[in-house]
């Protein structure tokens, strides 16, 4: 089982390759039609049209688009991401910075969103036919119908500023320094140096924004699950589990869940994936120092370096959360490890 | 003391009375069966035995009492310790009775823990259930549900059933989703456990002639009524209510003389139209009813020990008695060369791409070099069970999949190549009938424009020479020719504008068959056109083929599991198996004197129509095993 497990993973990989050259192409290209230099926007306002070019030269702009890109893809092999042009650092320290956070931000949105999902769609399945049903079902559609920056505005207004009861900016509390980094995951290293009011305060710092995207994700899994548990519900080996003498309890999470589980796995997979633009805003709105702020900041400065990775890097989360979902689903799913 | 004892039991939903007035006892080791056509009310029992009954429905009089205690009075739980243990039940469809995402171990081992067996005593008990009903312990324990065959499924069921020695087993139609050779084993080894266990068996079927020989006791239903009760033999030997009779009329035998079938017109009364039938609910379509019988219910009659129908003195004296017209012969086909005929056409599907596009395996040869000629206005069937290649040689017939070797000629025109000539020349002379015409027929289209279809596409067909019809046929002109067809088939003018909803299973199945008619096709390709039609209905469609045959001289190539069926319509049957034509000639010749091992064994396989022959014999068991 774990060998097909890995089989596929293999076989993912191998078909990501073209996938993210693709990706790294257009981005590259379409930045580079931008009317917006950036050679230009890092002179001083006193520079002369020599000093432009000979900063153009250096920074390689004035070569073919083509030439650019190979350039910079030979250099990304080698492991030289670039120095960003706005913040004059390397762009993988930046990002290095930036990813663990968002992914503990996405992580956190995703586990919410699924555990309330889940409780949710039984909650609403065990509710069908009565007035919870239709308690839930509001519940759920306003949950769904409004934006997640929208809910991330709401709140911050409700539990930053109303009833002021969780920290709303920022990663930690002001003045609080950054564990040594082991891992670059804030919470991980702030529990291996033993400081855990660091990690109280990254862990109520990472509340609303995780909240926020949970909040978009759970009523999907909600009513998906709840769709498939009653189509479950209604087939033949439920009704013999029945017949057979097994408690409704038994029968639910033995029988009837792991079956209508199959297309929730695939609705988290795909809605994993717009997760992390999600993460955009919200890290903005709640300035959450995580890959959108630093995408959102490069992008107002026509930091192409940094733009450039940082696209990249979403694609190959997108691409490894499905790969994760794919083989998740193939160890629950026996119809798809046989053959 | 009897197993189950239902007294006067009575299940009722928004006033009718969906189960009325229903009697009978079950006696350890004893086989009662309940038969009946869809919505007779045959599965309600099984119902209010496990406590399911569908929401709005409740038992409203009478008493069922399992070993001695009210099961109607008795509370969920008590309920639930019997379900599984005591009581225990067969299902319908083997392979979706079992949760696709367990091993066997892993629900038969729930199964046993449910029972209370101890986690060190299961592995044990399962390899001896599984060997008591012929399966292999180690090839099936680790394997999932969709790995192994249907009858393997049902055999898995039916340890867990017997597993706990119950006092009764209720089987609901435990058979009908088997072949016919499957059907013989499950039934060998159902009856062998049953008679060894002393259990009681409650046997719920659709055939009247399997019921026959599986139980001791039948009970016929007919829309919510018991309308006969008596031995098994008698009841199948000599049925003396009117539906009953019928039923059995119905019924296209395997064996002895061919006669008309004599089916039932119209169909079931359902639910909806119980409260307006407060006496015999058959009489609307009793032969022999008079006024008295739309009154009130028919008493329950004792004609013989044990033996008992519902029934009016005139329709007992008058049953049995309809004059049985023997089937006349088949006309002989007609001149001039072959409608189709089939060189050798094979098809193989290569083993699946894995994930990087190599193939590996040998694939598998769903038909290998199947040579067939069908003459003008002859009727062919072919029969074989699931897997023997004979739908995909249908579809190879229509061009709906691509010869993979050999050739096909229609009318003498070589399609093997599917060309747009070759679908021309296909659509002029060929035209199919799908199996379920609940799916096959859509269901936004009214009547008149669902039997016409084919006439929007006439228009395209127009260039090329063979069947010229109007170049754009006009509204009038398709509800003439739809009117025309449903006179054909035999349905009522005014169902023109319905639309599939609004019709009944035998209604919609003609409407199939008048869509295939409407350009005027030689030979119609029908596969499996009755598998999912009561006997009654079955019959009429039958005969209706026969119908077509006499006035529109038209071609058959049927395609059916059921052997009766095909002796009944067809005047020459190719056995197919594994994707070869193992025998090929004559109905009655093949029938009475079959060649080849596997069509002995499928006619073995039939439950023949005298139910005091011996079925199924231990060496045909045997040999089906080794088949």
């Amino acid at each position: 089982m774990l060998l097909v497990a890995l089989r596929i993973l293999f076989f993912r990989l191998l078909v990501a390759v073209p996938t993210l050259i693709a990706v790294s192409a257009l981005v590259f290209v379409i930045l580079r039609l931008l009317p917006a230099d950036p050679a230009a926007m890092s002179l001083p306002p006193g520079a002369t049209a020599e000093d432009l070019a000979r900063l153009r030269a250096a920074l390689g702009l004035d070569r073919s688009i083509p030439e650019q890109y190979l350039i910079w893809l030979g250099d990304l092999l080698s492991g030289d991401f670039g120095i960003s042009i706005y913040f004059r650092r390397p762009v993988a320290d930046l990002v290095s910075t930036a990813l663990p956070n968002t992914l503990e931000l996405v992580l956190s949105g995703l586990l919410l969103g699924v555990i309330v999902g889940v409780a949710g769609g039984l909650l609403m399945f065990r509710a069908r036919g009565g007035r919870g049903e239709e308690a839930l079902d509001v519940v759920s559609s306003a949950m769904m119908s409004i934006p997640e920056f929208l809910w991330a505005l709401l709140l911050i207004l409700a539990f930053g500023v109303a009833v002021p009861l969780l920290p709303f900016i920022g990663r930690m509390a002001p003045g609080m320094m950054t564990p040594p980094g082991v891992t670059g995951f804030l919470l991980l290293d702030s529990l291996i140096a033993g400081r855990l009011d660091v990690f109280f305060s990254l862990l109520l710092h990472l509340v609303l924004p995780a909240v926020a995207l949970a909040i978009a994700l759970a009523p999907l899994i909600m009513r998906v699950l709840r769709a498939s548990l009653v189509e479950v519900a209604g087939d033949d080996f439920v009704t013999q589990a029945r017949l057979r003498g097994l408690s409704e309890q038994r029968i639910l999470f033995a029988h009837t869940l792991p079956n209508a589980a199959l297309p929730t796995i695939s609705l988290i997979g795909v809605q994993a994936g717009f997760m992390f633009g999600g993460t955009v805003l919200v890290e903005v709105i709640f300035g959450y120092p995580g890959l959108g702020n630093l995408i959102v900041d490069a992008v107002r400065n026509h930091d192409l370096p940094v733009i450039q990775l940082v696209a990249l890097v979403y694609c190959v989360l997108v691409l490894a959360i499905n790969a994760a979902v794919e083989v998740i689903y193939l160890l629950v799913n026996p119809r798809l490890r046989t053959h | 003391m009897s197993v189950l004892a239902v007294e006067g039991l009575t299940v009722s939903a928004k006033q009718a009375a969906v189960l009325r007035d229903l009697s009978f006892e079950v006696a350890p080791g004893k086989v009662v069966g309940l038969v009946g056509e869809s919505g007779a009310g045959k599965s309600m029992i099984g119902r209010v035995l496990a406590g399911t009954l569908p929401p709005g429905f409740a038992v409203t009089a009478g008493s069922v009492r399992f070993q001695g205690a009210d099961l109607v009075a008795a509370d969920p739980r008590a309920r639930r310790r019997a379900l599984g243990d005591r009581l225990t039940f067969i299902p319908q469809e083997p392979l979706t009775a079992l949760d696709p995402l367990m091993t066997v171990a892993a629900q038969f081992g729930e199964h046993l823990q449910r029972l209370g067996m101890p986690r060190s005593g299961r592995r044990g008990a399962m390899r001896a259930a599984l060997a008591a009903v012929e399966l292999d312990p180690a090839r099936v324990l680790e394997r999932y549900p969709f790995q192994l065959s249907g009858g393997m499924c049902q055999r898995v069921l039916i340890a867990m059933a017997f597993v706990s020695n119950p006092a009764l087993v209720v089987a609901d139609e435990p058979t009908t989703a088997l072949d016919v050779s499957t059907q013989m084993r499950i039934i060998a080894l159902i009856r062998t456990l049953q008679r060894d266990h002393a259990t009681g068996l409650l046997f719920i079927t659709h055939d009247l002639r399997l019921a026959a020989h599986v139980c001791d006791e039948i009970i016929v239903l007919y829309a919510g009524e018991a309308v006969e009760h008596g031995p098994a033999a008698a009841v199948m030997g000599e049925p003396r209510h009117p539906y009953a009779a019928s039923l059995k009329a119905s019924i296209p035998p395997v064996d002895g003389p061919l006669h008309r079938l004599v089916p039932l017109a119209d169909t079931m009364p359902g639910i909806a139209r119980f409260a307006s039938l407060p006496g015999c609910r058959f009489a609307p379509r009793c032969p022999v009813r008079d006024a008295t019988c739309a009154a009130a219910p028919p008493p329950a009659i004792a004609i013989a020990p044990r033996h008992t129908v519902r029934a009016a003195g005139a329709c007992l004296s008058a049953s049995g008695a309809a004059a049985a017209i023997p089937m006349p012969p088949a006309p002989p086909p007609g001149a001039g060369p072959p409608v189709l005929e089939l060189r050798d056409a094979a098809k193989h599907y290569p083993a699946r791409r894995n994930l990087i596009g190599l193939r590996h395996g040998p694939g598998t040869t769903a038909v290998a070099g199947a040579s067939l000629t069908v003459r003008p206005g002859e009727f062919v069937g072919i029969v074989g069970e699931s897997g023997s290649g004979k739908s995909t040689l249908a579809r190879l017939v229509m061009g709906l999949e691509a010869p993979t070797a050999g050739r096909i000629l229609v009318d003498g025109a070589d399609v093997t190549v599917g060309d747009a000539a070759a679908r021309s020349v296909r659509l002029g002379a060929l035209q199919m009938v799908f199996q379920d015409p609940q799916s096959a027929l859509n269901p936004r289209r009214s009547v008149w424009r669902l039997v016409t279809q084919a006439m929007e596409a006439a228009r395209a067909r127009l260039g090329t020479g063979t069947r010229a019809g109007p170049a754009r046929p006009s509204r009038a002109g398709r509800r003439e020719r739809a009117a025309t067809l449903l006179a054909e088939t035999g349905l009522p003018a005014d169902l023109l504008d319905r639309f599939p909803a609004e019709l009944s299973g035998g209604q919609k199945q003609r409407v199939n068959i008048a869509r295939a008619l409407c350009l005027a096709p030689r030979l119609l390709v029908a596969d499996e056109i009755v598998s999912g039609l009561d006997v009654s209905v079955q019959a009429q469609i039958l005969n209706l083929l026969h119908t077509l045959r006499d006035e529109l001289g038209i071609g058959l190539l049927l395609i059916s599991h059921d052997l009766g069926v095909v002796r009944y319509v067809c005047s020459r049957v190719v056995v197919m198996r594994h994707g070869e034509i193992v025998e090929e000639g004559p109905v009655e010749a093949v029938f009475r004197d079959p060649q080849h091992p596997y069509t002995r064994m499928l006619l073995a396989s039939i439950p023949p129509d005298d139910a005091t022959l011996p079925w199924p014999r231990e060496s045909d068991v045997a040999s089906a095993a080794a088949a």
